[in-house]
C-alpha cells in the first residue's frame, strides 16, 4: 500500500478493493435498473399485445369460387362449407363439391305435388318447402362430417323428408317460415289470394313417439292479422310469438300470438328519417328477436322487441328502433345472418360488408358482389360465402376473432336485445347459449372511482389529521410507539382486512347501522366541541395537563360519545327513519327500509360505506407515514422561526409546516390513491361485486381490478371475454399512470416553490 | 418563584448606566434532561441598549438567549430553576400565554431562516397570524419594516417572489424585518452575522445601532470587534457561568476577572 509520510502522520491511500467494490456495485445497479424498467415495459408490452386484436376488423381472403348450377333457389353450406347444398326452385337438392362437379342429387319424394316456395335454415340444416296443394314439407338436408383413418376429413349427405304438413288446402304456396320453439312449432305461409298476398300461421304439436318418430298435430289455421293482404316479406319472430310483415307501401306490420289467431299489434314505418326510402332487405339476426331492415336509399336500421310502457302504465314487448346503421354502399339487396353471433352480411349495390348488429359496427367492408341470391357465415364464423345469381359460389376465409369487439363495445353506450335504451352494462357470462356478452369498462371504471372515492373521503382526513397530530403535537416517547405500529398496519394483508369487512363489519354494520352513523357524526363533532372549550379554559386549568397529554383528557370524551350515540340509536331511527310495515301496517324503524322509500336507491348489507371504511383503513396507514415523514422533516429552524414571531402552534403547523411539507403530503395522498385504485381483495370481499353505476352510498359497485381477480380465472384464454379482462387491466394502469405523472409533474411545482434553503 | 436572598450583582455601581433594568435573570439554572447548561446566572439587561453575549463555543449563550422567549420550552425534557422577568412580570407567570411573550421578545436566529413564500409574507408573517388583514396596514408595515432592516432598496421591486431566491445576507435581513415587524420590545439575535461577508455584516451592524433606539437588544457574537462596536453592554460566559457583565468599555479595557481578559485577547482555549 502507497503510504507517505507527511509530519509524522500517515495517509492512507484508497484501497484498490474499495475501488473494485465501487466499479462493481454501480454495474449491479446499472443492471437492476435497466431490469426494472424493461421488466415493466414487458408487461406493457404484453399488456398492449393483448388487447389490440379486440379493436382489429375482420380480415378476409378471396378463397376460389364454385360454380353451382344456375337459378338455385336456397343455398345450405355445411359447417366447413365444403359441399354446398343448391336447392332448386322444383325442390331437388343438388350437393356440389368445391371443383363444381355433382356430389348427389337428390328430390323428396311428393307423387303428384311441386313445389313451389322454397325456404333454407342452414343453422338447423333445415330446408322447408311450400307446396302447390298448400302443404309444407319439411327435409333435413343431412350434412355430415367424418375422419378418415389418414386424417382427411370427407363431408357427406344424407338428405330426408322429415314431414309434410297440410296448411292451406288448395293453395299455392308463395313463401313458408317456421320456427320451433318451446311451446312447439309454428308454420307460416303466404299465398296468393285475389286482394294480394296474405299470411295464415298454423301452430303445430309435436309428440315424440315411443318409436322416435315425431307425431306432429297442426291447429286450426289462423289468417294473420285477419287476412290483411299486400305482404311482400315477412319474418317469423321470438319462438313464433311475432310476426312482422312488410307491405307493399314500406309500412311494417306486427301481430302477436293470441291464443292461434295473430291480431295487429303494432304498424310502423322503417326508416322514419327519409319518408321516401322503401325497405328492400329484411332479415334476422341470431336471437330472433330484431330484424335488420335495408332500404333502397342504402339506409339500415335494426328494430327489436323490448319491453315498452304503454300509455295505461302496462309493459308490452314491441318493436323500437334500436340502431341506426352507418349507410350502405347502395339499395340494400341481401341479408344473411351467422348462425353464431349477431354478425350478419350486408349486401348492397354499393358494397359488401360483415356487420356485427349490437355494436353496430361494419367489420369489414369489401366491393359489392354481381347480384345477391344467398349468403352464409360459417358455424366457426371462419368462412362467408355468397352465391351469385349465375351460380357463382364466391367464397372468403374470414379472420374475425373478436367480432363483438371494437371501441363502442367497451366504452360506449350499447343498446342491447331486450333492454329499454342504450346503457353501460357489464355481464360477461350466463348460463344461456344465446346470452350476448355485455363487456362495457364504464361501470367498472365507474366502481373503481367510487370505491376509491369512499375510501379517500374517509382515509384522507383521517390519516392527515393523524400525520399532523402526531408529527406536531404528539408527545416524542408516544410517537415513537404510533408511528411503528402504524408502519405495521400498513402491511397488514388486504385479504385479512376484506376478510373482516365481509364477514364481520358488513353484517355489523347492517344491523347497527344508525348507531354507527350517529357515531361518525358524534366524533368529530365531540373533538370540536372539546376543542374548542379547551381552549376557552383558563391557562392555569390548561396547565394541569402537560403539552402533548390533552388527548387524555378527550379520548374518554370520545368513549363517551360513541356509547352516547350507540344508546341513542334505536330512538334516532324510531323518530327519524320510521316506515310503514305493508304486513302489519304498523310503524317500523328501520333506516334501510326508510332509505329504499325515501331515496329511491337500492340498499345492499355489503355496501360503499364498508368498503370506503375498510379501504381507507388499507391506506390510512401508507398516506400516514409518508405524511408524517414529510411534516416531521420540515426543518424545526422553520418552526422556531414561526412561533419566535408569536404564531401559535396550529398556526405554525397551517402556515408553515404543511406548505412546506405540501409536496411530501401530495405524494402521501396520491400513493394512497393507487392504492385505493388498485385494492382488490378488499372489494371482493366486501361488496356484492355488482356492476351498478350509481353514487349510492348503500349499494355495492364492482371495481376493475376486483373484475379481473373474479374473471379471468374462468375466462377462456384468448377469448373476447379474456381480452376485455386484459383491457380493464390496461385501463386501471392508464388510470394509475396518469394519475401518478400528473401527480408528480405537481409534485414538482410544489417542490419547486416550497422548496426549503 | 425562587428568589435568590444573595444577589450577586456583578457590577453594581454601573446598574444600567442608570436605565431601567428591563430583563432581570436571577439566579436562573437550566438543564438539558441531565445535563446543566446554564448554573446560576444573575444578570439585569437595561432597556434600549445593546447587551453582547460572549463566550466560548457552548458555555450557554444560546440557552440563555433561547430561554428568555421561551423556545427551549419546544425541547423534550428540559427544566429549568430560578426566574426570568420581562418588565416586571416573570416569563413563567402561568397566566402568561407563551405566545404573547413571543410577541413582545422576537428572535433572529443564527442561521437565516426564511419561510418558503413570498418576500412580502415573510414580513407581515407576524400581521396575519395576529389576524391583521388590512391590506394598508400590512403593506405599510413591509416597507416600513424593510427599510428599517435596510433592505427595501433591494427588495422593493420583488416582494411577490419567493424569500428563498435572497442572498444570505439579504436573507438573514429579511428575518430582521420579519422579527421587528410587529413592535417587539425585546429583540433577540444569536450571531446575526456568523454566515455573512463584512459587507453584510456592516449593514447589520448599523441597523442594530438603530434599531437600539426603539428596542432592547441581546445579541449573541462570537467577533470581539463585533460585541465592541454594536453593544454598550458586554456578558462573559464560560461553562454555563457568568463570569463577568458590565459596560462593554469597561470589559474590554479594564475587565474585572482573569478569565474575561484572556478570553478577550485571544489567550483562550
Ligand atoms: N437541544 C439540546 N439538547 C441537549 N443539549 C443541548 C441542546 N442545545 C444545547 N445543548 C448543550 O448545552 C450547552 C450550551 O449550548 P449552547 O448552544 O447554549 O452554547 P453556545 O454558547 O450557544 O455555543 P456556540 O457559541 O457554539 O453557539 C452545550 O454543551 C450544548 O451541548
Ligand atoms: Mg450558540
Amino acid at each position: 500500500m502507497d503510504t507517505k509520510e507527511t509530519s509524522g502522520i500517515r495517509r492512507h491511500e484508497v484501497n484498490p478493493r474499495t475501488l473494485a467494490i465501487d466499479r462493481w456495485m454501480a454495474r449491479l445497479i446499472n443492471v437492476g435498473g435497466v431490469g426494472v424498467i424493461a421488466a415493466v415495459l414487458g408487461m406493457l408490452v404484453f399488456l398492449v399485445a393483448q388487447v389490440v386484436p379486440l379493436f382489429r376488423g375482420a380480415e378476409l381472403e378471396e378463397l376460389p369460387s364454385a360454380q353451382l348450377p344456375a337459378g338455385v333457389a336456397a343455398l345450405v353450406v355445411d359447417e366447413y362449407g365444403e359441399l354446398p347444398c343448391a336447392v332448386m326452385p322444383d325442390g331437388e337438392l343438388r350437393f356440389h363439391r368445391l371443383d363444381g362437379s355433382l356430389a348427389k342429387s337428390w328430390r323428396p319424394d311428393l307423387p303428384g305435388r311441386s313445389v313451389t316456395a322454397v325456404r333454407a335454415y342452414p343453422r338447423d340444416g333445415i330446408v322447408l318447402m311450400g307446396l302447390d296443394d298448400g302443404s309444407v314439407a319439411e327435409v333435413k338436408v343431412g350434412h355430415r362430417s367424418r375422419f378418415e383413418a389418414a386424417g382427411a376429413r370427407v363431408v357427406e349427405a344424407d338428405p330426408a323428408l322429415a314431414s309434410v304438413l297440410p296448411i292451406v288446402p288448395g293453395a299455392a304456396l308463395e313463401s313458408v317460415h317456421h320456427v320451433r320453439g318451446p311451446a312447439g312449432r309454428v308454420v307460416l305461409v303466404r299465398h296468393a289470394s285475389p286482394a294480394g298476398a296474405r299470411l295464415v300461421a298454423v301452430k303445430v304439436a309435436e309428440r315424440r313417439a315411443l318409436g322416435g318418430k315425431v307425431r306432429s298435430t297442426p291447429s286450426a289455421p289462423a289468417a294473420v292479422g285477419a287476412g290483411l293482404a299486400g305482404v311482400v316479406g315477412e319474418v317469423l319472430m321470438a319462438n313464433g310469438e311475432r310476426i312482422l310483415a312488410v307491405l307493399a307501401d314500406g309500412q311494417a306490420v306486427v301481430f302477436a300470438d293470441a291464443d292461434g289467431s295473430y291480431p295487429e299489434v303494432q304498424r310502423f314505418r322503417p326508416f322514419p328519417d327519409s319518408p321516401g326510402a322503401r325497405p328492400t332487405s329484411l332479415g334476422l339476426v341470431l336471437g330472433d328477436v330484431t330484424v335488420v331492415l335495408g332500404s333502397d336509399q342504402g339506409h339500415e336500421e335494426a328494430w327489436s322487441l323490448y319491453p315498452q310502457r304503454q300509455a295505461d302504465g302496462s309493459e308490452v314487448r314491441a318493436f323500437g328502433r334500436i340502431h341506426v346503421n352507418e349507410a350502405l354502399g347502395g339499395r340494400a339487396d341481401g341479408f344473411a345472418p351467422s348462425p353464431v353471433n349477431k354478425c350478419y352480411v350486408a349486401s348492397s349495390r354499393g358494397s359488401l360488408e360483415i356487420r356485427h348488429m349490437t355494436t353496430g359496427t361494419v367489420r369489414w367492408s369489401g366491393p359489392p358482389v354481381e347480384s345477391f341470391l344467398a349468403g352464409f357465415l360459417s358455424k366457426n364464423h371462419d368462412q362467408m360465402g355468397v352465391l351469385e345469381s349465375s351460380g357463382r359460389l364466391r367464397r372468403w376465409k374470414v379472420d374475425d376473432h373478436h367480432p363483438d369487439g371494437g371501441w363502442r363495445a367497451f366504452f360506449a353506450p350499447i343498446w342491447y336485445e331486450g333492454g329499454t335504451g342504450p346503457e353501460h352494462a357489464w355481464q360477461s357470462s350466463s348460463g344461456n347459449d344465446e346470452f350476448e356478452p355485455k363487456l362495457s369498462l364504464i361501470p367498472l371504471i365507474y366502481g373503481t372511482l367510487k370505491g376509491t372515492l369512499y375510501a379517500m373521503v374517509f382515509a384522507l382526513p383521517v390519516a392527515l389529521l393523524a400525520a399532523v397530530y402526531v408529527s406536531q403535537f404528539l408527545r416524542p416517547e408516544l410517537k415513537r410507539v404510533i408511528k411503528p405500529t402504524m408502519e405495521i398496519m400498513a402491511s397488514l394483508p388486504s385479504v385479512v382486512l376484506g376478510f373482516l369487512a365481509g364477514l364481520w363489519l358488513a353484517p355489523l354494520v347492517d344491523g347497527h347501522l344508525v348507531a354507527l352513523l350517529l357515531a361518525v357524526l358524534a366524533l368529530p363533532t365531540t373533538a370540536l366541541v372539546f376543542g374548542t372549550a379547551w381552549s376557552r379554559l383558563p391557562l392555569a386549568a390548561r396547565r394541569r395537563i402537560p403539552p402533548g397529554w390533552e388527548f387524555a383528557a378527550l379520548v374518554p370524551l370520545l368513549a363517551v360519545s360513541v356509547g352516547a350515540a350507540w344508546l341513542a340509536a334505536p330512538s334516532v331511527e324510531a323518530a327519524l327513519f320510521s316506515v310503514r310495515d305493508p304486513g302489519t301496517g304498523q310503524m317500523v324503524a328501520d333506516f334501510r327500509e326508510w332509505w329504499r322509500l325515501a331515496t329511491g336507491m337500492s340498499y345492499d348489507a355489503r355496501n360503499s360505506v364498508v368498503v370506503g371504511f375498510v379501504m381507507g383503513f388499507a391506506v390510512i396507514p401508507v398516506i400516514f407515514t409518508i405524511a408524517e415523514d414529510a411534516l416531521s422533516n420540515v426543518p424545526p429552524a422553520l418552526t422556531s422561526g414561526s412561533l419566535a414571531l408569536g404564531a401559535s402552534r396550529w398556526q405554525t403547523v397551517w402556515r408553515v409546516v404543511v406548505p412546506t411539507a405540501m409536496a411530501g403530503i401530495f405524494s402521501a395522498v396520491m400513493i394512497g390513491f393507487g392504492r385505493a385504485v388498485g385494492e382488490t381483495m378488499i372489494v371482493v370481499m366486501a361488496t356484492g361485486n355488482t356492476p351498478v353505476m350509481e353514487l349510492n352510498p348503500f349499494s355495492g359497485m364492482r371495481t376493475l381490478s376486483a373484475n379481473i381477480a373474479v374473471e379471468l380465472p374462468e375466462a377462456p384464454v384468448g377469448h373476447t371475454h379474456y381480452r376485455a379482462l386484459f383491457l380493464g387491466a390496461c385501463c386501471l394502469f392508464l388510470m394509475t399512470f396518469v394519475l401518478n405523472t400528473a401527480a408528480e409533474v405537481l409534485r414538482q411545482r410544489l417542490r419547486e416553490r416550497y422548496k426549503v434553503v | 418563584m425562587t428568589t435568590s436572598p444573595t444577589r450577586i450583582q456583578v457590577n453594581p455601581s454601573v446598574p444600567g448606566d442608570g436605565r431601567p433594568d428591563y430583563i432581570r435573570i436571577q439566579d436562573y439554572g437550566f438543564w438539558y434532561g441531565a445535563k446543566k447548561a446554564l448554573d446560576a446566572i444573575t444578570l439585569d439587561i437595561p432597556e434600549r441598549q445593546v447587551t453582547a453575549f460572549i463566550g466560548p463555543s457552548g458555555c450557554g449563550k444560546s440557552t440563555l438567549l433561547r430561554n428568555l422567549n421561551r423556545m427551549n420550552d419546544l425541547i423534550d425534557a428540559v427544566r429549568h430553576e430560578g426566574d426570568i422577568t420581562v418588565g416586571g412580570r416573570s416569563i413563567y407567570d402561568p397566566t402568561v400565554e407563551v405566545i404573547s411573550l413571543r410577541r413582545r421578545v422576537g428572535m433572529v436566529f443564527q442561521k437565516s431562516n426564511p419561510f418558503p413564500k413570498s418576500i412580502y409574507e415573510n414580513v407581515v408573517y407576524s400581521l396575519r397570524v395576529a389576524g391583521v388583514s388590512d391590506r394598508d396596514i400590512l403593506d405599510e408595515t413591509c416597507e416600513s419594516s424593510l427599510r428599517r432592516a435596510a433592505l427595501w432598496d433591494e427588495v422593493k421591486d420583488r416582494l411577490q417572489d419567493s424569500a428563498l431566491g435572497l442572498s444570505g445576507g439579504q436573507m438573514q435581513r429579511l428575518c430582521i424585518a420579519r422579527a421587528i415587524a410587529n413592535q417587539p420590545e425585546i429583540l433577540l439575535m444569536d450571531e446575526p452575522c456568523s454566515a455573512l461577508d463584512p459587507i453584510a455584516t456592516g449593514k447589520i451592524e448599523e441597523l442594530i445601532h438603530h434599531l437600539k433606539a426603539q428596542f432592547t437588544i441581546v445579541i449573541v457574537t462570537h467577533s470581539m470587534q463585533q460585541a465592541a462596536r454594536v453593544s454598550d453592554r458586554t456578558a462573559f460566559f464560560y461553562l454555563g457561568k457568568l463570569v463577568e457583565a458590565d459596560r462593554t468599555e469597561k470589559i474590554f479595557m479594564n475587565p474585572a476577572q482573569s478569565q474575561t481578559e484572556a478570553y478577550i485577547s485571544g489567550r483562550f482555549g
